[in-house]
């Protein structure tokens, strides 16, 4: 035992009925080290993390903090002996103010339990300003954009003087810009001395600050290694047991006739939007957060009222602006928020896997459940859902299956239009690599493909065409030949009149 | 954008309704304000309708009549919202006489004309009381059953809601002029059916099925006792089933006509309408003081049920 | 692996049938308990005796499925019913006073729809603005007077079709079309998806605003015959009849398995607990338990009802990592 361990963990096996969900797990952390967990859903990491806060009870095996053997019974345990994490889905409440969830639990009250206001405003102040960030304590957590809500987490640890930070997918919701604050942050955790557990499913982000790196497969801790030794195509092999060969399925396809035509279109969070969808063809959206491609791709869908515009299906004006209507012109959408837009979360996937396409079950005054298995057996074979039975709820799935489902309801209405936002958010490598290979599959069939991502690589990887947004409007537009990541940057981040954006075509 | 419109133009609409509501009332008579207990309560509604009408044949009067909704705390607003419009009298039904006692202290303390009814809170000093005694309505009863109900009898009895005065009462005037006097008779089943008809239905149907004999219903009201007798009704077992309630209300009257119920005792809103009116017209006219004064407790029976159908019909209730 | 499944088709059989299991264990305490409880006028007594509010809960049940309620049922009913009762006692037509029962409770569950998906105000705070403008406008029209001698109009709550009791008829009517609707139709997946997750369901493509109107209009109709089926059995038009009657048939759905948080509940549940309800209140009335200690019984079985409710929840959910890591496993 020549290195000093903040936190080690050894032999830990938790049995859930009838699972190994994890099996004799060593695990260890350095003081003052940035530690990467790897691993496909399922691998065992989060059951790993829920252990070590307190969450669940390992059934064998032994925790040690400093090289003494600790007991984690609860959340509150964990708190005390300075472990904090920091969840993917995050854990604020946002109809309180910035102090209110600093101190969500925790609030300083006097000697007659009467929460101290002032001095949590002054302690609130004071923290906001140590750690540089620039909202007032009163702000309201919803007004917060997602990485200052994250950063808010952060800050919450850091006032509790954790010494062990656990990061849960911290990247999966937050834009370039803003991943390099958060890498700044983390940089600066370290060299106060706090070791930074991180989970991660983006291998290109890691490397970047990775000090180790533990491969997790299948309930078991592959192997630990420093960062130095390893590059990506060894994690993805360590991960999957196997080596992917292409990260990207792209084929080439021949492009047919527009199908999908917007124009002018004006709403609430952008203005004067153009573009069009050929037959075959994948576009993508790129753009910073906010930069109102969701919203647009909203109001095409008839999700939210348009102030002027026109939507185009071969031509034919979309008349009825709703979700109905244009689900029978042939638009399915997958929403950037599963859980929100996506999934019924207690009813069966199942349930879920037919709800745009009632009708091809219930005709005739009856459930025709035969067909209905039938159907869902079928495309669930398409899509590769792995799924214990049919009449398991869909909260029960990975996030990766979860969208496999929702791809699965839409392809069930045999769409002409495939609306795509963020579809590869938060899930694993092997999920996000069967979407891309279905992606192409529709676009071989003469589907049309609009694909919104914050994820470059992937837009790089599998578009044809990528139209770049920036507050609101179209910025710029990208042939196949001009891809790079620099020009979509420059258009995505740069204002208005500085560079040559106004034509919208890049020549 | 139109839910904001349509909700103002509801608003004005209620605000308008309440000021031409409001001006009605004329300036120079004497105005009354009788606080109910609960228009939801049957025989509180039969009084408050009565005392309206019987309102209507004093000239120099007007009343306005108030729903203390079966809840301490909105009676005692009610009655607080009368003296503070400076009413000339104030009669109230109490909900529960106890909780209202402070309130129509503060009735007398204002200088008001203060009447409680129904049941009476005594013993307040400057405050006048017109009532029914409870006890005595069910030992009128209790005097037919003592002799009528067979030896060894067994009967079910049905309660009001415990707390309530008039409830509490009857029940105890049935225990010391009835069950102590008559010590073979067994009750072989009591429940609560809180004054209501289709509560009553339920326990005499469960009673029916655990019970071969049953040979009498005590019941603290009529409407429990006509519920119970729903539940026999052309039952051959039950013909010769003992029923007493209590209130003569419509439904008890014609259910003694037609021989199905035994007896109950007229608790009439019109008397009570009458000598509450006559009251207040004594007290605001200053003919006297302070008055507490009962109403009669007629019993009804097969006998002299003819005459109550009469009344009962004279008074529009048939 | 076996075992696992073999464990696993076990917890789901518990899980779906349990409510069952509970009623089916009631009932054989029931009968050893009391020799009365088998008897066949007892049995249709209970029926009886449960129709009204369970028909109530088919309506309470459709509505938390989708993620709403009706605290107004009670008060919709007494004013349907007292409003039929009127219509018979001018008309003598038994038709025409069951044609304005129904119709009255589906106007006021059609304002309650209004309400809520129009003017957005919440489920709980429209039906409850319903519940006292109801229960007002039947004591307006009555002067808070029962209405007596009904005649004919008590073959709805008393009569009997081949020996069957009318009430019980209509119950077992109410309750397949309820199973049906929630089963076989697109409207029954449609509520458990709004009341599941709204947004999701919009952006499905439902139409979520026809959903709520047409489950109000189902529950209205329910509501409507249940006044008719109210009054006729008591022989009255009560104007401040079925009081608190919403929360008796909330409790048959919650017993029954119903969720609260909405898209979770069967017909069948809600069936099972208004039995559950009804077997114990039989069976304390025929031993003679005393009516506070009836109270105590009754709450108890609702706050284990929903206890059982929340820990099948957690359970689910410790499974969910199972499956999940099941799922990953091939």
């Amino acid at each position: 035992m020549a290195e000093k361990y903040r936190l080690r963990v050894s032999q830990v096996t938790k049995l859930f009925p009838g699972v190994v969900a994890l099996d004799k797990i060593d695990f260890a952390v350095k003081s003052g080290s940035v530690h990467v967990l790897c691993g496909e859903n399922g691998a065992g990491k989060s059951t790993l993390m829920k252990i070590i806060n307190g969450v669940y009870q390992a059934d064998e095996g032994q925790i040690f903090i400093d090289d003494c053997p600790v007991r984690i019974g609860s959340p509150a345990d964990a708190r005390r002996l300075g472990i904090s994490m920091i969840f993917q889905e995050l854990s604020s409440v946002p109809e309180l103010t910035v102090a209110e969830n600093l101190f969500l639990g925790e609030w300083p009250t006097n000697a007659f339990g009467k929460v101290n206001w002032t001095q949590m405003r002054k302690r609130t102040l004071q923290l906001l300003r140590e750690e540089n960030l620039k909202y007032s304590p009163e702000t309201k957590l919803r007004d917060l954009t997602v990485s200052d809500v994250q950063m808010l987490e952060i800050t919450k640890a850091v006032s509790r003087n954790s010494s062990i930070v656990i990061m849960d997918e911290p990247t999966s919701a937050i834009t370039q810009k803003e991943v390099e604050a958060l890498f700044d942050k983390i940089r600066a955790l370290k060299s106060r001395g706090v070791s930074i557990i991180y989970i991660s499913h983006k291998l290109d982000e890691i490397f970047r600050i990775a000090d180790e790196i533990t491969v997790f497969r299948d309930g078991r801790a592959v192997e630990a290694h420093p960062a130095s030794e390893l590059d990506i195509d060894k994690v993805i092999s360590m991960m999957v047991g196997r080596k992917l060969e292409n990260s990207y399925p792209k084929e080439s396809v021949s492009l047919g006739a527009p199908l999908l035509e917007v124009k002018g279109l004006r709403g609430e969070a952008f203005r004067d939007v153009d573009f069009y969808v050929r037959r075959g063809e994948i576009v993508g959206f790129a753009g910073l957060m906010g930069a109102g491609r969701t919203e647009v791709m909203r109001a095409v869908f008839g999700l939210d009222p348009i102030h002027a515009g026109t939507v185009r299906m071969e031509g034919k004006a979309v008349r009825a602006r709703s979700v109905a209507g244009s689900i029978r012109s042939g638009i399915a959408m997958l929403s950037e928020d599963r859980r929100r837009y996506g999934i019924i979360p207690v009813r069966s996937v199942r349930e879920n896997c037919v709800l745009a396409s009632l009708y091809r079950v219930i005709h005739g005054g009856r459930l025709h459940k035969e067909q209905e298995s039938k159907l869902v057996t079928q495309m669930f074979g398409r899509m590769r859902v792995k799924t214990p039975s049919f009449e398991t709820s869909i909260q029960a799935l990975s996030g990766g299956n979860q969208q496999k489902v929702l791809l699965a309801k839409w392809m069930l209405r045999d769409p002409d239009v495939l609306i795509l936002d963020e579809p590869t958010r938060g899930i694993d490598v092997g999920a996000k690599y069967e979407i891309y290979r279905l992606m192409t599959e529709l676009a071989k069939e003469g589907k049309a493909i609009v694909m919104v991502s914050s994820e470059l690589p992937e837009l790089l990887g599998m578009c044809d065409r990528i139209y770049v947004m920036r507050q609101g409007v179209v910025a710029g537009e990208l042939k196949k030949e001009e891809f790079s990541q620099e020009l979509i940057m420059k258009y995505a981040a740069t204002k208005a009149g500085d560079s040559d954006t106004t034509g919208g075509t890049h020549q | 954008m139109i839910s904001k419109k349509l909700a103002l133009v509801v608003t004005l609409v209620l605000l308008v309704s309440f000021f031409v509501c409001g001006s009605a009332a004329a300036a120079d008579k004497f105005r009354i304000a009788y606080v109910a207990r609960a228009q939801a309560d049957s025989f509180a509604a039969w009084l408050a309708n009565a005392v309206k009408a019987e309102a209507a044949k004093y000239p120099d009067v007007t009343l306005d009549v108030f729903d203390g909704e079966a809840n301490d705390e909105k009676e005692n607003a009610m009655i607080e919202n009368a003296i503070t419009n400076k009413y000339d009298c104030i009669i109230v039904q109490p909900n529960n006489g106890e909780a209202q006692r402070p309130y129509v202290e503060k009735v007398v303390e204002a200088g008001i004309i203060a009447i409680t009814t129904n049941a009476r809170i005594s013993g307040i000093a400057g405050s006048s009381t017109v009532d029914a005694d409870p006890y005595m309505q069910a030992k009128v009863n209790c005097g037919l059953a003592v002799s009528q109900v067979p030896q060894n009898a067994k009967v079910v009895v049905l309660n009001g809601p415990p707390g309530n005065f008039h409830a509490d009462e009857r029940r105890r005037a049935w225990g010391r002029e009835f069950f102590e006097k008559r010590p073979d008779v067994t009750i072989v089943g009591e429940q609560i059916a809180n004054w209501n008809k289709d509560e009553a239905m339920k326990f005499m149907e469960d009673w029916v099925q655990s019970n071969s004999v049953i040979d009498a219903v005590v019941s603290m009201n009529d409407n429990m006792c006509a519920g119970a007798l729903e539940v026999v009704k052309g039952n051959p077992k039950f013909d010769k089933l003992l029923a007493y309630g209590v209130d003569g209300t419509a439904e008890a009257v014609l259910l003694i006509q037609e021989g199905r119920m035994t007896a109950t005792c007229m608790q009439s809103a019109y008397d009570l309408a009458e000598l509450l009116m006559s009251t207040a017209n004594k007290l605001l006219t200053k003919q006297e003081k302070q008055i507490d004064t009962d109403i009669g407790n007629p019993l009804i029976t097969k006998d002299n049920v003819e005459k109550f159908v009469e009344i009962l019909k004279a008074a529009g209730a048939l | 692996m076996t075992q696992l499944k073999m464990g696993e088709m076990w917890a789901v059989v518990k899980e779906k049938y349990s409510i069952f299991l509970v009623l089916l264990t009631l009932f054989f305490v029931c009968s050893l308990t009391n020799p009365n409880f088998l008897s066949i006028n007892n049995l249709s007594n209970i029926s009886r005796q449960l129709s009204v509010t369970t028909i109530l809960a088919f309506g309470e049940t459709i509505l938390i499925i989708s993620g709403m309620i009706d605290l107004s049922a009670g008060s919709v009913l007494a004013l349907s019913g007292v409003l039929a009762v009127s219509a018979f006692k001018a008309t003598g037509s038994l038709t025409l006073a069951f044609t304005v029962g129904v119709v009255t409770g589906v106007v006021c569950s059609l304002i309650n729809a209004l309400m809520i998906t129009d003017l957005r105000v919440p489920p709980f705070i429209a039906t409850l603005a319903m519940q006292t403008m109801a229960r007002g406008a039947a004591l307006l029209y009555t002067k808070g007077q029962n209405i007596l001698q009904l005649g004919r109009f008590v073959i709805f709550g008393q009569g009997s079709i081949q020996g069957l009791p009318i009430p019980i008829v209509f119950l077992a009517v109410i309750f397949a079309v309820t199973w049906y609707v929630l089963r076989h139709t697109r409207f029954g997946r449609s509520l458990y998806a709004i009341g599941g997750n709204e947004e999701a369901a919009v952006a499905s493509g439902i139409n979520v605003r026809l959903v709520k109107y047409k489950a109000f209009l189902f529950n209205g109709v329910l509501v409507g015959i249940a006044g008719v089926l109210f009054m006729s059995r008591v022989n009255a038009g009560l104007p401040n009849g079925a009081i608190n009657f919403e929360f008796q048939a909330l409790t048959a759905a919650i017993i029954g398995g119903t969720s609260f948080s909405g898209g979770i509940g069967t017909a069948a549940g809600t069936l099972a607990g208004a039995f559950i309800v009804g077997f114990l209140d039989n069976i304390m009335n025929l031993t003679g338990v005393d009516s506070y200690v009836q109270q105590i019984v009754r709450g108890a079985i609702i706050a284990l009802a929903v206890i059982y409710d929340i820990w099948a929840k957690v359970r689910r959910r410790t499974r969910r990592t199972l499956g999940a890591s099941k799922g990953q496993a091939p």
